[in-house]
Order: structure tokens, then sequence, then C-alpha cells
């Protein structure tokens, strides 16, 4: 539904989420596609906010590991879900930082009134995976079918050897340094003096916050059960620093390694989405504000020859968000602080805290200090959650909205992001 | 017809369909008089979900926790084998065609509902060409009907007893001149779908076993292409809903086909699979809202 009135600005509402319980890769979601998982989230958010033939200004979501066939994944959910057929719907792809882009780009429109509504989200699997062909047996399958004469289509067949029929497997790796995710973070772990246990004991908290989360009801209007899993299954509420503490490091090399398949997160399978509007339309609609979009900034920086950590991105949006809003790291009542690694999270938080960091990279006179522990990632996040890469901006914004809801008007919550790429998305949100 | 409702038998497992084939096929010969009054019955099914996303890729219907109006359909239709293979079934089986499949779901089904399930034969009926008979099924929950269909099969030649009633394997549809989706049918459709359905009937597996039955080629299973017509219009459909289509001229793999649908009030459509080329009707059929 396109506003008829001028441009103006306004925040954004965000008005609830919903999503599917991760699943570990190869487990309980390894015949969904994307699209299965993406439809499934969009009809139950439809079911919970009484959407049925509802057209939205936009659904704007995507994947991060995608199939060339699925070039609408977004568009085609939607033509499949209970929503109106008539409303558009786009894909945006900026690695992990994929969810909250979208919330980002609809909250905007939103803003500027452009739309009165719209959804965004994510999903990823990698059990359903995009294998490719390998790519010499491409040329030489593209040759075939460019040749007119028996002659040449022997010729493009001639090129053909059996070692091409290797598939290509997608990566969780960077394409420039051939380094694995983890890999990277290990060497930011290792420049920021991370300990092993500072990770185990964070990576012990996600597990428990998670499932005292879960215990006590908070997922219950956040999330719709899917083919047979009603949590997270990467879930471990016993999870302790004794059980962690045995666990080889898998990235890293030699005596200072110290991130594990424990402190890291585990390739996982899901989908989120989140309902945004202007004040009026959910109003109109009987539906409920949870909390306000107030902010975003994305960064980025040069892992590649510029020496900075793959992950690190988000340490360098920060400031640039918090002074543009008059605010500062203080002044929040909730950290989302996505845990790819609890390395990351460790090290985000020791940048902002250290004095040279902050004047030299972040050109800040003051470092932007540090963060009350009791506020961060308090239901859990990736580590316990798991990580399907494009679904976690999703869970956190509308995990976040309804925690500042719960805490009662004026609560301020701060979203974190990191992403493949060397690149890094931040928000803010306000009750 | 039997007077009173006798009691079911009660298996424990699925029969076994390329088993249930031979023995069908082994003793065609021979059969006649009225419909056995048999009921055959499962209690407690619970959906395989290998099965169910193997199902649901080769109809290409979204995977989701309810299950498509077809699915129940997976689970009855090797009772109704079984029933239709048994010396005391009057028709023989070889040469039966799948004529009129109505599907009624009452309420939508999770897949993780445990159920129970009960078919039947009734409603031997006379048509031009031959006989026709109804195998019925209906699907619980709980103690509470969910589910039910009637198939409709067509015995060309075969006589029904005296009186019996005219057979009604048509389903009226109106004007469908709009395509929706044009579909390639791949000639491997037929094999892919009796790997997942367990429906090994040999018209559908090659050529070759197609032409012992008079086939020039091999054909498609009606009952795939009606999943596909509700996978085409996944979203669309209402929660609970009757789908009453006739299966007419057989699609012979491979084939381009074009699904031709029109809305009807808020929540039905009328639709139609024909050939692209020469316009064949395959399928056509209502879906309306209970």
């Amino acid at each position: 539904m396109a506003s008829n009135t001028k441009p103006t600005t306004r925040k954004a509402a965000i008005v609830g989420g919903n999503r599917i319980p991760f699943a570990r890769s190869n487990s309980k979601y390894a015949q969904a596609s994307n699209q299965d998982m993406l439809t499934a989230t969009l009809d139950g958010l439809v079911a919970r906010f009484g959407l049925q033939g509802k057209v939205l200004g936009e659904v704007v979501a995507g994947a991060v590991l995608k199939h060339s066939r699925d070039f609408n994944l977004t568009r085609e959910s939607v033509l499949g879900s209970k929503l109106s057929a008539t409303t558009p719907a786009y894909d945006v792809q900026q690695a992990c930082g994929t969810g909250l882009e979208a919330a980002i780009l609809v909250a905007n429109k939103i803003a500027l009134g452009q739309i009165e509504s719209g959804i965004a989200g994510g999903v990823d699997t990698t059990s359903d995976a995009p294998l490719a062909v390998n790519d010499d047996l491409r040329r030489v399958l593209i040759s075939l079918n460019n040749a007119k004469t028996m002659q040449d289509r022997l010729r493009a067949l001639g090129g053909f050897r059996p070692g091409m029929l290797a598939p290509e497997i997608p990566r969780n790796a960077e394409p420039r340094t051939g380094l694995a995710m983890g890999d990277h973070a290990a060497i930011t772990a290792k420049e920021w003096e991370i300990g092993r246990e500072e990770q185990d004991e964070l990576t012990v908290r996600s597990h428990h916050n998670l499932a005292a989360a879960y215990d006590r009801g908070f997922f219950d209007d956040l999330l719709t059960p899917y083919l047979g899993l009603s949590r997270d299954q990467n879930l471990r509420p016993d999870s302790s620093i004794e059980k962690l503490a045995k666990l080889n490091p898998v990235f890293g090399k030699g005596e200072g390694a110290t991130m594990t398949a424990g402190n890291s997160t585990p390739l996982s399978d899901g989908a989120s989405a989140v309902l945004l509007a202007s004040d009026e339309w959910a109003e109109a609609q009987g539906l409920p504000v949870l909390a306000h979009f107030v902010d975003g900034q994305t960064a980025a920086v040069d892992y590649v020859h510029g020496g900075e950590g793959l992950l690190m991105a988000p340490v360098y949006a920060m400031p640039v968000m918090l002074a543009r809003n008059g605010l500062t790291l203080q002044d929040f009542d909730f950290y989302e602080i996505h845990e790819a690694f609890a390395s990351t999270v460790l090290a985000t938080m020791k940048a902002w805290e250290d004095p040279a960091f902050c004047k030299e990279k972040l050109g800040l006179d003051a470092p932007l200090g540090s963060i009350d522990r009791s506020k961060l990632n308090v239901n859990g996040s990736s580590l316990a959650a798991g990580h399907p890469f494009a679904a976690t901006g999703g869970r956190i914004v509308a995990s976040l909205a309804k925690m500042l809801h719960e805490a009662g008007p004026g609560k301020r919550g701060l979203i974190s992001i990191c992403a493949a790429g060397g690149q890094g998305v931040v928000a803010i949100l306000e009750s | 017809m039997a007077a009173a409702k006798p009691e079911s038998k009660v298996l424990e497992t699925a029969p076994n369909l390329g088993l249930l084939y031979a023995k069908a096929t082994a003793t065609a010969f021979g059969r006649g008089g009225d419909l056995p009054g048999t009921r055959l019955a499962r209690h407690g099914v619970v959906v395989d979900p290998g099965h169910f996303s193997a199902y649901a890729r080769v109809c290409r219907l979204p995977l989701g926790d309810v299950l498509p109006a077809t699915y129940p359909h997976m689970l009855t239709f090797p009772l109704q084998m079984a029933l239709m293979s048994d010396r005391s079934f009057p028709l023989a089986m070889p040469g039966l065609v799948h004529a009129r499949n109505r599907i009624t779901v009452l309420r939508p089904i999770r897949t993780d509902e445990p159920l129970d399930l009960e078919v039947w034969a009734e409603n031997f009926a006379q048509h031009r060409s031959g006989a026709a008979v109804d195998l019925r099924a209906t699907v619980s929950s709980g103690g509470t009907e969910v589910w039910r269909s009637t198939s409709t099969y067509l015995a060309r030649g075969a006589t029904a007893p005296d009186g019996a009633p005219e057979a009604d394997i048509q389903v009226p549809v109106g004007e469908l001149e709009r395509v929706a989706a044009t579909w390639r049918i791949p000639d491997d459709a037929g094999r892919r779908y009796a790997k997942v359905s367990g429906d090994v009937n040999p018209i559908h597996l090659s050529g070759l076993t197609a032409k012992a039955f008079g086939f020039k080629r091999a054909i498609a299973h009606g009952m795939w292409v009606k999943a596909r017509v509700l996978g085409a219009l996944a979203g669309r459909l209402p929660d609970a809903l009757t789908v009453d289509v006739a299966f007419r001229k057989p699609l012979l793999l491979p084939s381009t086909v074009a699904l031709a649908t029109a809305a009807v009030g808020a929540d039905g459509w009328d639709v139609a699979v024909r050939n692209s080329k020469g316009g064949t009707e395959h399928l056509v059929g209502t879906i309306r809202p209970l």
C-alpha cells in the first residue's frame, strides 16, 4: 500500500516476529529448502497477526547460501504464503548481516512514508546447500550447449575430465583469503588476547539464558514449531564450563588456540521474520507496537590488506551511530551482540574499552567504554540458538523488541552483528 | 450391498503394493458377484517425516507441518488395494481406471497426529462403457473424522449387478481459458511418483510395461497430477475444502501440459490440466471451501 502523503520521517514500529526453531545442519530440516522454511515462517507470522490475504508494503528477506534458481526467493515465498499475492518482495544479501539489513530497509521505507507496513526476514540452510557443478565442467557444458555441429560437440566433450564431476560445495570461507571464518576469528582472538575460559563462560551463559527464556515462555509468541522441532536443536540447557573445557580447539593453531566447536556457532538451518509498520497502520489493524526502530548503521573493514580482523566491522559502525543519536555505549538497557564466536563478542567489547584502539582506529577522544554484562544477550544468542546466517537478524530484532516492551516504555536496546566480507551492521531499538 | 455395517479388519502394517499388484494380476480371471462388505482399517498411523518430505518434493508441495489434501491417500490407498486385489472383489484390477477422486479435508491435519484409517468399497454402478465402483476412505484423529475420500474406478467391459445405479464420473467446471502454469513433465515422472507412493502399477513405469496394458506410452499417476495442482495453488487454498477431480484422457509421458485455473467465489477454484499442444484434457476439477 503506497502512502499518498509527502515524505516525512517517523519511527517504524516493530509489531512482532516469528521464526521457526533453528535446527542443526543435516538434521530435522535436512529435506527443507530455503523456500519451504521462509514460507512456513511467513505463514506463522500471518497466523499470529491476522495478515491472511492482506497486502503489505513489501517483504524483504534473503539467504546467504542461495541456489541460482532461487533468484526471487522472497517473492516466491510470498506467492506461496497466505499473504496477498499482490505484496511486493525482494531479496537482499549481506552475509550474516542480511536479516538486520532487511529490517533497516523496511524501517527506512516506513520512516519515509513510502510504505505503511512490511516484513523483514531471512533464511538459510546448510543442509540443502546449493552445490554447483565444478567450474571446469560448467565451461565444458556451456561450450557443448553452444556447439552447432557434431564436430563442435565432440570438440567440446573432448575437454571433459572425470575429475570435473566433483561438485563445488559452498564453504564457510572468505574467497579472498581462503581462510574459514573461524580461522579469521582465531587471529582476532589472539590479537586481543581472548582467553579460552572467558569464551566458554560466555557460551555457557548463552545456553543457560536461552534455556531459561524457553522455560518462562518467552518464545511462545515469537516462534512456530516446524518439522518436529519446538526448541532450537543446538540448545544445551545443561551446558557447563567443565564440559566445554574438554573440547579440542578447531580454529587457530598451536598452544594459543582457544576456539572450539562449543564456543563457536554450529552450522544450522532456520528462518525468521519481523513485522514492521507505521504506528497508524498497527493501530488501525489492532496490532501492538513492541518497540520502534530508531537507527541503523553499517561499516566495513579491510581485512584483506588493511590488517583489521574480519569480524570487527561492528566496532567501527557503533560510534558513528551513537554520535548521530547523541548516545553513549552505556545508554542502553539491553545489548544484543551476535555470537558468531564467543571470542568475537569478547574482542568487540574489548576494542570498545581500549583507549589506544578507540583513538587510533575509531578516531575517538575517549574509549566507548564497557558494557554491563548483565544486560548482554539476556535471553541467549547464536552460540545456543544456532545461526542460520540470514535468519539471525530477524531473531534478534523480534526478541529485543519483545524484551524492551516487557521492560516498559523508554527502554533502549542495541544490536551488533558481524558479517562475512568484513562487514558489520548495528541498530538501535527503543520501547 | 451389506445391510449392516460390518466389523472392520484391522491391519498392523501397510500392505505391500507390489505384491498386491502381482496377486491381483494372477487372480484377475473368474471374478464376479457383488461387492464384498469388508472394511479394512489401520489404527494410530503416524506419518513418516522422510516419506512425507519425499512426497512433498515429488509433488512440488511446500514442506510444512500440515498434510496436503492428497497426502492421506498415501496412507489409505494401500488398504484400498488390499481390498481390490482380494478374490472377493468382483472386478479384475488390471484394466481398472481411476476416473474420479473426491477428497474432503474437514480441518487441517498436522503431520504429527496419529491417524485412524478405514476403507471400504460401495456404490457398484453401471456405466455405458462398463461398470464403476467407489473406493471410500475415512481418516480420523482422536475419534473425529478429519478427512474422507471417494475414488471412483471404471472397469471397461465389466457388468454391474442388475438394477445398479448410473455411475457419476463427471465433474462440471466453468470456463477455463486462463493458463496459470505450463509444466514439462519428464518421462520418468511415473517412476519417481511410484517410488514414493508405492503405486507400481506397470502402466506408470515404462513404455514397454504400459504397452502390455494397451497404452501407447507410460502414463502419469492421476493422484500425482492432482497433488501438483494443489501445489500450484499453495497459499491460495482454504483450510477445510473439497477437491473433486475427474481424470479424463491419460497423460502420456513425457508431455508438456498447461494448468488452467479460475477463481470461484472467495476461496474456490475450477481447474483443468490439458496438453499444451492438442488441448487434450487430462484432469478437470473443482476446489470448494467447506
